[in-house]
């Protein structure tokens, strides 16, 4: 009863997305009639509740156990946690694009809201909400009519098949919003570059309007990026976070796009140049985001994670279709238009620098986008399906990110218009030698490899200028009266834009610690012992002690054993490794276990047991050097992204709490 | 405004101003070609031949040695893991074309890998790895295994 409720809810949406669009393009914009813009625009903000209200009447279906519901009996069982229970409305294909729906109506609702009442907005939001809520339509109609989770069970099951163990996990529970905030955020800026398009208002308004969208879509895709790598990490057993699997890729190259485009807006605020490659870059991230959906929900390119092969495919490649050549028929309408009179001045500025830094991650989306494509397109040209592996990414795109080190390095130093070879010269003099001397301590404790030694060196360079950047910040400050630690935190506080991007420098030269460390010099062995038997990896040794088998909750039984891990002889600390067994699906799941430290983890797999003694069990063993520091360089860059993106506070609000004060002050 | 640089149209058309571009298009033309040099050099040797049981069986004799991606979906009752000894581990597993009709089977080994938790019946799975005597010896790390299709399997639905 409830679902039905939630059904037509989904329903309702549908029908205001179409209203929107017609009564925002018709009345609107063609006949300029003001109160049916607004009218659109209510009939667009009322999509929101309706979708909350279809997603709400789902998780109680959920929780409850309507089992007389395709998609509950689907993803939930009766005796998985409520927990679980209410997250399964992302755990399978139908439920997820609902979601997906959810949070893209958010998205729209709020710039809707925010972005109304201002004059100078004023000609761009009918048509960016024109232009938003035809994405809506598109994924409303997927929802409705080819996917949709309100569908029921020509007989009601009594319980359902369970959510899939590997989804249960709390970072697979937060990593697909995260991944969907992310792409669905993108639409805003999208929607803005093509109303500027559309309506001819060509200056700056659409880039500064969308920065802050920008920058939190871009934030919640690299969230998405670093949870996923987690989650890959903890659950699915191999050591390793990144795999450069088709899925991965296609969040990966969105967010590719997407930092291209938040470095080479500053470009055309500055200098008023590049707009046409702007109005491309807005236009590639979000075809991306649809592309990237298209992947992993139409199982087009074989890979570990995708959604079993659904009819969405062609319906999304048309729409991808549609969308790429409007857009591209817009801008080259505009072309003329959008041309700058201003040039690069000098391939040593700070624009040149941008520009540069653009064409490196592009050249990453490229190869990316190769690799996976490559099964289709070697079909399509040589009638034999190939593919590349992750070695293959390794290859291409390993140059070009120790470019982007190189550039993050050199390019705060450089200044607008130009900068003389001298004065770089002299900047980047003292950070290169010590990033040398680094390198050659390296070399002496032992490191040979030519990859780590060359990351290393590069990653140092990066990160003393961006360090020396904040000291010279800081001690301008000073000069003028405040203290260390004052100046330190007003620095960042003060310019939080271009203090935040150093934060956020910051956080990758320390992911790139950890990914050349642990990816170079991880170990790995495999073997079986019999309890009290030991052994050795690099410096660590594990002792095997024993293998318990118990029931856990729900319907799991868990093999568990006992390993201690030592050092030279010392004791470290005791892991776990287990196998969980889900009885009623018959599904395993492989639980590692690990000694985490700044240093390394020291990761255990229980691979088999000899179930009938229980004193012999076969292990797999990895040491991941310096693999935290992944970790904690996403969690640096994440707060620096927040720190760039924390909006500023709106003129009335300031206005407001100067009255306050002045009341306070007489009171 | 005052900070911007003003070159009006008719500066586009000074030397000056066609030497710059000359240098930005010869400029973009080596970074696309050291691009395209290194996507061509990465693939030489990192790319594998993706076929299913039914085209190898086709022609055997062209994929004999080459690196290979295999597809196929899982027969359950042919997995096998043994501990030869305690230094080695041995998986053994067939994969078809297509459960409902199943055809010729191929058999998969992989040595020293852990059983991957989504191995079973109807699982598919994505092997790298080359064919010696008729049997697929899957590379360290190449076993990928995509969810078994009973998770989204078609329900029988309402009308």
């Amino acid at each position: 009863m409830i679902a039905d409720l939630g059904r037509i809810a989904l329903l309702l949406a549908f029908v205001a997305s179409v209203y929107a669009v017609v009564i925002a393009v018709y009345y609107g914009l063609v006949r300029r009639d003001e109160r049916w813009i607004a009218s659109a625009r209510n009939a667009n903000i009322v999509i929101f509740p309706l979708i909350l209200l279809s997603c709400t009447t789902l998780v109680i279906s959920l929780v409850r156990g309507d089992f007389s519901l395709e998609y509950v009996w689907r993803v939930s069982s009766r005796e998985m946690p409520t927990y679980l229970k209410v997250t399964a409305l992302w755990g399978g294909q139908a439920g997820s694009l609902l979601f997906w729906n959810l949070l893209l109506a958010a998205f729209t609702a709020l710039a809707m809201l925010r972005h109304w009442r201002r004059e100078r907005e004023h000609d761009l939001v009918p048509y960016a909400l024109a232009v938003s809520t035809v994405t809506q339509i598109f994924f409303l109609g997927i929802s409705n009519f080819v996917e949709n989770p309100f569908l029921r069970l020509a007989t009601p099951a009594v319980d359902g098949q369970g959510l899939n163990p590997l989804l249960r996990h709390p970072g697979m529970i937060i990593h697909p919003p995260m991944l969907y905030l992310g792409f669905t955020g993108f639409t805003i800026p999208y929607a803005f570059a093509m109303a500027a398009l559309l309506s001819g208002k060509l200056d700056d308004t659409w880039i500064k309007l969308t920065r802050r969208w920008t920058l939190v879509a871009w934030l919640f895709l690299g969230l998405g990026l670093i949870l996923g790598g987690r989650w890959a990490y903890d659950v699915l057993g191999w050591g390793g976070y990144w795999a450069w699997d088709p899925v991965e890729n296609a969040s990966l190259m969105p967010w590719l796009a997407g930092t291209a485009f938040l470095h080479s807006v500053m470009i055309q605020e500055k200098r008023n140049m590049f707009k046409i490659w702007n109005m491309f870059l807005v236009l590639l991230t979000y075809l991306l985001v649809i592309y990237g959906t298209f992947i992993v929900r139409s199982g087009v390119i074989s890979s570990v994670h995708s959604f079993a092969q659904s009819a969405i495919g062609p319906l999304f490649f048309g729409f991808l279709g549609i969308m790429l050549i409007s857009s591209f028929v817009l801008i080259v309408v505009r072309w003329e238009r959008l041309k700058s009179h201003n040039q690069l001045e000098s391939l040593l500025s700070r624009e040149a620098a941008f520009l540069f830094n653009n064409f490196v991650f592009l050249g990453i989306l490229f190869a990316t986008f190769w690799g996976t494509n490559y099964p289709i397109i070697s079909e399509l040209f040589t009638n034999e399906k190939a593919t590349v592996g992750p070695p293959f990414y390794e290859k291409v795109n390993g140059p070009l990110f120790a470019l982007l080190v190189l550039l993050m390095g050199v390019a705060p130093l450089t200044m607008w218009y130009r900068t003389s070879l001298k004065r770089l010269g002299k900047m980047t003099r003292w950070p290169a030698l010590a990033a040398l001397l680094i390198l050659v301590a390296l070399f002496a404790f032992g490191v040979r490899s030519w990859v780590a030694l060359l990351g290393y060196g590069l990653l140092a360079f990066a990160a003393i200028i961006t360090i020396l950047e904040f000291a010279r910040g800081t001690q301008a400050r000073m000069r003028k009266g405040e203290s260390a630690w004052t100046a330190f935190v007003n620095l960042t506080a003060r310019n939080r834009r271009r203090y935040g991007g150093y934060w956020i420098h910051m956080g990758v030269v320390i992911m790139g610690i950890g990914i050349i460390g642990s990816s170079v010099y991880q170990q790995e062995t495999q073997v079986q012992l019999q309890a009290g038997e030991s052994v050795a990896l690099g410096d660590f040794t594990m002792t095997f002690r024993d293998v318990a088998r118990f029931p856990g909750p729900d319907d799991l039984i868990i093999t568990e054993a006992t390993v201690d891990i030592s050092r030279g002889g010392q004791f470290l600390k005791q892991l776990t490794p287990r196998t969980e067994l889900y009885t009623r699906s018959g599904q395993p799941m492989t639980i590692p276990s690990a000694r985490s430290s700044l240093t390394e983890d020291v990761y255990a797999l229980l691979i088999s047991w000899e179930p009938v003694t229980a004193d012999r069990a076969t292990f797999k063993l990895y040491v991941n050097p310096l693999i935290n520091w992944v970790w904690a360089g996403g969690l640096i860059f994440i707060l620096g992204t927040m720190v760039a993106s924390w909006p500023d506070p709106e003129p009335r609000t300031q206005a407001v709490a100067r009255r306050r004060r002045a009341v306070v002050a007489t009171d | 405004m005052a900070e911007t640089t003003w070159t009006n149209k008719d500066a586009a058309l000074t030397p000056e101003r066609g030497a710059n571009r000359l240098k930005y298009v010869v400029g973009g033309i080596l970074i696309f070609a050291a691009l395209g040099f290194l996507i061509f050099n990465a693939m030489q040797d990192t790319t594998q031949l993706y076929v299913t049981v039914e085209e190898y069986y086709a022609t055997p004799e062209r994929f004999a040695g080459k690196d290979l991606r295999i597809a196929g979906y899982v027969m359950g009752d042919t997995i096998r893991f043994t501990q030869i000894d305690p230094k080695t581990t041995r998986l053994e597993f067939s994969v078809v074309d297509d459960l409902s009709s199943p055809g010729q089977m191929l058999t998969i080994v992989a040595m020293n890998e852990p059983m991957p938790d989504l191995l079973q019946h109807e699982a598919q799975a994505l092997v790298e790895g080359h064919i010696e005597d008729g049997v697929f010896h899957a590379n360290q790390g190449g076993l990928l295994l995509k969810c078994p299709t009973r998770y989204e399997e078609a329900a029988q639905l309402e009308g």
